[in-house]
């Protein structure tokens, strides 16, 4: 199914030949292709995909949000106090917000809400984002009957305990787990959801579109247009057909087209980019056979050209990583560089390390057409220092499933933050608490950089926790559990007569509520 | 007639329970979790292992198949490990919209595969043959993928006569269904053909021409009938495939049918509705082969069943 891309660089040149583009529509309605799959669910508790949490985060609202580009900001909740030990959270919630249906909302509803989403009945697989809370993990494992950090003060009050201080909690409750729901939902909520978000649900046909409608009473004011309809598109050349069409009003460019895009001069004012909080990387399994010398796993970061990576794979969509905190987020250090391209160099640390001769290992891949032409380049630079590369193709849940069983020597994969904070990379990436499941899929364990993640969680300052970030990624850097590949820049094309729609850096961050349609424009 | 019907439909008993073992079995060995994608990317091993326990997937197998045929014979496919849908709901929602795409096929397959084939044959070498030979060339070497990307591009983006994809009326389920029906097109016009070629080089051919009956009496009365048995094979053999795996074309169009359904459900490892859509889709292919059992012996009296 996925095989068609190159075809379709074929393909776009004769497209090109064959039309001028589309005027602007009549409609007033907004019309998204990026899902290619069917939502889970609409029920928050049950977010963990993509296309499911773009989703909730329209028809609801957690106590905080997020901004286009990736800021925290208040939204069921006016205002907070943090104590001074970091410990207790206190949020001033908002008055007179109803609930689609008509309900006011109160501090009752998110605690029930919280208590929902970590109920095991729910089976939410993402309830670990609240364990923050104290009690909650116990509730979750079903040995206490309820969570002792949550407490209803009055209906605009709620006081939250943590377990431990932890700085970045504003930004797990923006996320689409935390998202407040009414208390007693139906057991069928995840395909009737009703909220207090910008955007009511109006019907989700399956494997084909959601539809949204304005919620005139929104809090922060309605949307600027009527309704807003999420379509569901499989095949990427689909959306391309349909953007091309003027069917569509934004598209996600995939990686393996960009060029084509960004070298069209008659496309280029369509287009806009935005940094994704996304890493692309090997995760090398720093348990196993050589790979255990940092000298060896120095010597594979070495051993790849990178930047021709970059520029040759992924029409230079990408910025080089030197560490796993993203340019875009705060702890990022811009001055430390990347292991530049050295052949010689790595077959040095090589034998160093003791194989003058090399050492074979395993590289695996999902059946994604652009990480297997990366996969492919990384093995004949690998080969050429005398690390023999095998390609193992596995499609992506048993390719992920075998890392996190450390059945995988090399890995190459993706990362997407679940929320906007360098901790979201360094902690489950490589802590050693999340070995395996957890994310830490290169099971690297350096009891240094634990204790200045564990640290940075803790900070309250933000200068120092910027600081601690830094030096933490610095140490992982050097060790090199990893092969620090890229940050991929998102492409958007997006349909002239589009207003006001800008790139969300986080997949939560754009709800279309300011988006509107010029329909003068031709 | 209604003897072998009910002995057919008996049958077809072990063979879908067969069906059921080969899907539970293979599910079981091959790799991959579905509480994996009940998680995302970033789990603590306590969830994964409470989740694993709430869906019993730690119970010893027998135990587990137990319970699902147990389930199964009552009618209930059980829910979504992924949706918490139930399954039976999902194959309502989906599979008629499957039905359409795969019907409109048939239908454009039948009418083009036919009339291309019967116009070969009347006058074999000629312009109308060679022009059905070229189009069979094309339906049958041409991959699915390549023609509804051309067709999207010709009829949708450049001319913009229909929609690129998506669900809906006739002028959504048009390129979907040329698409989809391409190949039996191909397939149909051939066998038309050379089962039309025999049939007219017949001796009753030659007697119906010799008792003075008109050339298109004789060429759709008496040959084409006599031609049926090899198209009805190719016809219901086709049909049970589309309606089972019609997955390019519905992922191609956007069509919210049942073969896209079954690929989303493998790749997140979602067993329940795995098992499920494939149980009820060898039961269509069943009851397809059994129709087109009934259909031989409509079409030549000399077929009986009893």
């Amino acid at each position: 199914m996925e095989e068609s891309r190159p075809l379709l660089a074929v393909l776009a040149s004769l497209v090109l030949a064959g039309c001028g583009s589309p005027g602007a529509p009549s409609r007033h309605e907004l019309i998204d292709s990026r899902d290619n799959y069917d939502p889970r669910s609409l029920d928050p508790a049950l977010s963990t995909d993509v296309p499911t949490g773009r989703a909730v985060g329209y028809l609801f609202d957690g106590l905080t949000r997020f901004t286009p580009d990736a800021k925290v900001e208040p939204a069921l909740a006016s205002r907070w106090d943090v104590s001074p030990d970091g410990l207790t959270y206190t949020f001033h919630l908002r008055a007179g917000i109803t609930f689609h249906d008509g309900t006011p909302f109160t501090a009752r509803n998110v605690a029930s809400s919280w208590y929902r989403a970590l109920d095991p009945k729910t089976k939410s697989g993402a309830a670990q984002f609240l364990f923050p809370i104290k009690g909650a993990k116990a509730f979750n494992a079903d040995s206490a009957k309820t969570i002792s950090g949550l407490t209803v003060r009055d209906d605009s009050t709620l006081v939250v305990t943590l377990a431990e201080p932890l700085a970045i909690f504003v930004k797990m409750l923006a996320m689409p787990v935390a998202a407040i729901v009414p208390s007693n939902v139906a057991g069928n909520f995840g395909e009737h959801p009703i909220g207090t978000g910008p955007w009511k649900l109006v019907e989700w046909k399956h494997d084909d579109y959601l539809l949204f409608a304005k919620n005139p009473s929104y809090f922060d004011g309605p949307p600027k247009t009527d309704s807003l309809r999420a379509r569901i598109i499989a095949e990427p050349s689909t959306a391309v057909a349909e953007y091309e069409s003027g069917n569509v009003d934004i598209l996600q460019i995939p990686a393996i087209e960009a060029s084509d895009w960004i070298e069209d001069e008659s496309k280029k004012p369509m287009l806009m980019s935005t940094p994704a909080l996304e890493l692309v990387y090997i995760g090398i399994n720093t348990t196993r056979g050589p790979l255990v010398d940092p000298r060896v796993r120095q010597a594979i970061n070495y051993a790849i050209d990178i930047n021709r990576i970059i520029e040759r794979l992924i029409g230079g969509r990408g910025t080089r990583a030197a560490g796993v905190v993203p340019p875009a987020l705060s702890g990022y250090d811009s001055t430390r560089k990347a292991y530049p391209y050295d052949p010689a160099k790595a077959k040095q640390l090589l034998a160093a390390a003791g194989h003058p001769n090399g050492i074979d290992i395993e590289l695996w891949t999902s059946v994604t057409p652009i990480y297997l032409r990366i996969a492919e380049t990384v093995q004949a630079y690998l080969n050429a220092v005398g690390i023999r590369t095998k390609i193992v193709q596995r499609e992506s849940a048993a390719s992920r499933a075998a890392a996190r069983k450390g059945q995988t020597d090399l890995i190459l994969k993706d990362w997407y933050a679940d929320y906007p904070d360098a901790e979201d990379f360094l902690y489950p990436l490589l802590h050693s608490a999340n070995k395996g499941a957890g994310g830490n899929v290169s099971f690297y364990a350096n009891p240094v950089f634990d204790s200045i993640v564990s640290a940075s969680r803790h900070e309250l300052d933000e200068g120092k926790r910027n600081a601690l970030y830094r030096s933490a990624d610095s140490i992982a850097f050097n060790d090199a559990p990893m092969v620090f590949l890229y940050f991929y820049n998102e492409l958007y094309a997006v349909q002239p007569w589009i207003r006001h729609f800008v790139p969300p850096v986080i997949f939560n961050g754009q709800r279309w509520t300011d988006v509107s349609i010029d329909t003068t424009k031709r | 007639m209604s003897r072998f019907i009910l002995r057919r439909i008996l049958l077809s008993i072990p063979t879908l329970f067969g069906v059921l073992i080969v899907a539970f079995l293979l599910l079981y060995v091959a790799p991959g979790d579905p509480v994996e994608s009940m998680i995302g990317e970033r789990a603590d091993s306590a969830t994964i292992a409470r989740l694993r326990a709430q869906l019993r997937l730690d119970d010893p197998l027998p135990s587990r198949f137990g319970h699902y045929v147990a389930r199964v014979v009552t009618g209930d496919l059980g829910q979504s490990y992924i949706t918490n849908r139930p399954i039976t709901q999902d194959i309502r929602e989906r599979f008629p919209k499957t039905l359409q795409l795969a019907g409109a096929a048939m239908l454009l397959a039948t009418v083009i595969g036919i009339t291309l084939g019967v116009l070969s044959a009347r006058r074999p070498g000629g312009l109308a043959d060679r022009f059905a030979l070229g189009v069979a060339y094309l339906g049958i070497s041409f991959p699915v993928y390549w023609v509804g990307l051309l067709l999207i591009l010709l009829f949708a983006v450049t001319l913009r006569w229909l929609p690129p994809s998506g669900y809906g009326s006739l002028r959504f389920l048009a390129l979907p269904a040329l698409t989809l029906g391409m190949r039996s097109i191909a397939f149909l016009a051939r066998m038309t053909r050379s089962a039309m070629l025999e049939a007219l080089s017949a001796d009753f051919v030659r007697t119906a021409r010799a008792k003075g009956l008109n050339e298109w009496f004789v060429t759709f009365k008496h040959a084409l009938r006599n031609a049926l048995i090899p198209i009805i094979t190719v016809l219901g053999l086709d049909f049970g495939a589309y309606l089972t795996g019609s997955i390019l074309t519905e992922t191609i169009f956007s069509w919210p049918g049942i073969g896209r359904y079954v690929v989303n459900a493998i790749s997140r490892r979602d067993l329940p509705a795995i098992q499920g859509a494939v149980l009820f889709l060898s039961t269509v292919f069943v009851l397809v082969n059994l129709i087109t059992d009934l259909a031989y012996a409509k079409a030549d009296p000399r077929v009986s069943y009893e």
